[in-house]
């Protein structure tokens, strides 16, 4: 039985960046429960916000009115590099992986980042990496020379790498063909279902909605609303 | 440290970005070796040369100053002069020791003249010298006023040096006086009381030896008693005419200074000349010291100078080396510094993306500073050790090359003189004279009458031929000050990039 507990929680959340009008919002008003084991889509056109909503949660970004809650902390009240390097993961469109290093680095960077002590990281990079559907021998292989999807799969694993409670991710399928977004979208659902985790998706895409769990739908902010 | 892993993987990943940034720092460092080594030895050079000399202090009469008031081919103003010259106000040993009042004197010697007649030893003089010049054993001072710069001083038969201790005795110490007889306590007496020491031509002219006794004789009929100590020699005369039979100081009688302060105090018309000499500690407290001495009573008729211009007479070319290895050294570090900062802030530009990955994934943004911080410090502490080698290697080099276009500058500019003045010119002019090898010579000033040249900029001897530059510890601590102060400077652009960027933003622009 899933332990299926609210894990985020944002309240009345809004934001405002520091050059706009006055009652200009990039996201205004915007409520929603989050939990664990589930896979959450937050889908709206363009302009609607979701970027700036998925920086507010992953604690890129802080919400200039409202309250975020993260397994019962405000996010306002917790250091936020602690908070992205152990308790959430992010996966991006462009992968933003470093092109300078190989795969394997890539994921054992994050592992440092969040204080992971231990010889075995490489192990547990290829671990990781295998659990993604991705070769042994790509961990030594510069990420420029892997494909789309092989960077979305390493990123993924990278955002695996300390095991965080929660995983967001900005149009991970968006750069990617339907074969592999599938292969994608597979590996999410296991990562919810079988791992506990809550995993966000922010998209524009149909068909990634039609594999998740529960769809949040952002309107765009009328300006002075 | 994983930072430093993250930064060592850096640096082997980006190498052309990094070569760049190693080639800056190594010109850097090449030519801040060079001209620290440079400036540090000709500095230590230089200071060994000047240590050689006292800091000294003299006082002397400003005639020149006193001149441009009178038009003397009127002999009103001659007269004007005279009367003005004579009620110049001079000063006493004890103003003297006033003076010496200074946090900035350390030692101070004088010389005590006064003029007296013989009563019972005969002055020495040939009947040529006498109508030539007529003035032989007059004391040669500049401070002269109060008892006959206009006068005719010639009318007493000798002059008495009274020395205030041996380090006044500037005439034996350089030479110019050398003792050939001595009684064996001569040395016990020489300050203490009526001893002289005479010129041997005196000696032999008035059938005098040692322990003897001379007496002389004021214009009051006073006769004063000394005894004879020491007998010496004038090794030159440089102003002997070629009918003068006897030396110039023939007629001198060394003595100490308060054997003839007890002669002026019995007789208060005699009027003697202190000379005297301080010791400062620095010649930049020259000018404090000179404020002190006119505060105290200096008439302004006299002007206070330094012996730095002599003490460096023989260093214009290693000067001119060490002021051009300093102003290259700050136009390196300059130009070097900008060129650093430049480079940085241009790749920090390009690292904006790495440095939002690396803030998304939750590394803090002091750890980020640190590691960028440490790629710069590893390439420039790698480029700082090759370039030290570098510079090490030709330092000495082009030190002896700067050296030796400086010395041929000299050269040409002092045959340029000597062609001014037929070829030839007295006192056998001779610009080099004086410092072969780079040893220092035993009389830096030597070089004939043209030394005084040598005061007016164009050196009439080079003391050193060679500088040697030498990278010693010294030198790699200033070079490894340099090189941490430029990267820290130039890392600025990275840490102030790390506090501005916003990840979002910049990851927001890559996709």
């Amino acid at each position: 039985m899933k332990d299926n507990k609210v894990i985020l929680s944002i309240k009345n959340a809004s934001y405002q960046y520091g050059d706009a009008e006055e009652g200009e919002y990039a996201l205004r008003d915007v409520s929603y429960d989050f939990k664990q084991g589930k896979v959450y889509a937050i889908r709206g056109r363009s302009g609607t916000g979701k970027t700036t909503l998925l920086s507010l949660i992953s604690g890129l970004e802080r919400c200039t009115e409202g309250e975020i809650i993260f397994n019962g902390k405000n996010l306002r009240d917790i250091n936020l590099d602690y908070y992205r390097s152990h308790d959430i993961g992010i996966v991006f469109q462009s992968y933003n992986l470093l092109p300078f290093m190989t795969a394997s680095e890539n994921i054992i960077l994050s592992m440092d980042a969040s204080g992971i002590k231990g010889k075995n990281k490489r192990e547990k990079a290829i671990t990781l990496m295998k659990s993604v559907g991705l070769k042994e021998s790509y961990a030594d292989r510069k990420v420029l020379r892997l494909s789309g999807g092989e960077q979305q799969r390493v990123a993924i694993a990278r955002s695996l790498s300390y095991n965080p409670k929660m995983i967001v991710a900005d149009e991970p399928t968006g750069n990617l063909d339907k074969q592999t977004e599938e292969e994608i979208m597979a590996i999410f659902r296991e990562l919810a279902h079988k791992q506990n985790k809550c995993v966000i998706i922010v998209t524009h895409s149909q068909n990634v909605c039609d594999m998740v769990d529960k769809v949040y739908e952002l309107k765009k902010v009328k300006k002075g609303k | 440290m994983f930072i430093l892993k993250n930064a060592w993987i850096s640096i082997t990943r980006n190498k052309g970005r990094n070569i760049l940034i190693g080639i800056i720092i190594l010109v850097i460092a090449c030519a801040s070796t060079t001209t620290l080594a440079i400036s540090n030895t000709a500095t230590d050079l230089i200071n060994s040369y000047q240590s050689a000399y006292d800091k000294e202090l003299t006082i002397s009469f400003n005639r020149e100053n006193m001149k441009k008031d009178f038009d003397f081919s009127k002999r009103d103003s001659l007269e004007d002069a005279k009367e003005k010259f004579d009620n110049i106000t001079s000063y006493t040993i004890a103003d003297v020791e006033n003076f010496a009042k200074s946090d900035h004197i350390e030692s101070y010697y004088y010389t005590y003249d006064i003029s007296l007649n013989g009563n019972n030893i005969e002055k020495a003089e040939s009947q040529t010298s006498s109508a030539m010049s007529g003035i032989p054993g007059m004391p040669q001072g500049d401070n002269m006023p109060g008892m006959g710069g206009f006068s005719n001083s010639s009318s007493y038969d000798f002059t008495l040096n009274g020395y205030s201790s041996l380090a006044a005795m500037s005439e034996f110490i350089e030479g110019t006086y050398t003792v050939t007889e001595l009684t064996d306590d001569a040395w016990d007496k020489a300050f203490t009381g009526n001893y002289v020491f005479i010129n041997e031509e005196l000696a032999s002219y008035n059938n005098l030896s040692l322990n003897d006794e001379i007496q002389l004789k004021d214009d009051a009929g006073n006769v004063y008693t000394f005894t004879i100590i020491g007998i010496y020699k004038e090794n030159e005369s440089g102003n002997a005419g070629p009918v003068d039979l006897f030396s110039n100081s023939v007629n001198t009688l060394i003595t100490n200074a308060n054997a003839l302060v007890a002669i002026t105090n019995t007789n208060s018309d005699i009027r003697g000349t202190v000379e005297p000499t301080f010791i400062i500690d620095d010649y930049n407290n020259a000018d404090t010291i000179k404020n002190e001495f006119y505060g105290k009573g200096l008439n302004e008729n006299y002007t206070v100078e330094t012996n730095e211009e002599v003490a460096t007479a023989g260093l214009s070319s290693i000067k001119n080396v060490q002021s051009f290895a300093t102003t290259f050294l700050i136009i390196t570090l300059l130009i070097g510094g900008i060129v650093l900062l430049v480079i940085n802030m241009i790749n920090i530009r390009e690292r904006k993306y790495e440095i939002g990955v690396l803030r998304t994934i939750g590394i803090s943004k002091p750890k980020l500073t640190l590691q960028f911080v440490s790629e710069l410090l590893i390439v420039g502490l790698i480029a700082l050790m090759l370039g030290a080698g570098i510079g090490a290697v030709s330092s000495k080099g082009i030190s002896n090359a700067l050296l030796a276009s400086e010395i041929k500058s000299s050269e040409s500019s002092a045959e340029k003189m000597k062609d001014n003045f037929g070829g030839g010119g007295p006192g056998g002019f001779n610009p080099m004279s004086g410092g072969p090898g780079g040893a220092m010579s035993d009389n830096p000033m030597d070089g004939g009458a043209m030394g005084s040249f040598g005061k007016k900029g164009v050196p009439d001897v080079q003391a050193y031929e060679s500088i040697d530059a030498v990278v010693n510890l010294g030198v790699l601590l200033e070079l490894l000050g340099i090189g941490l102060t430029l990267i820290l400077i130039s890392s600025i652009a990275a840490m102030v990039s790390i506090q501005r960027f916003s990840p979002l933003t910049i990851l927001k622009e890559r996709s």
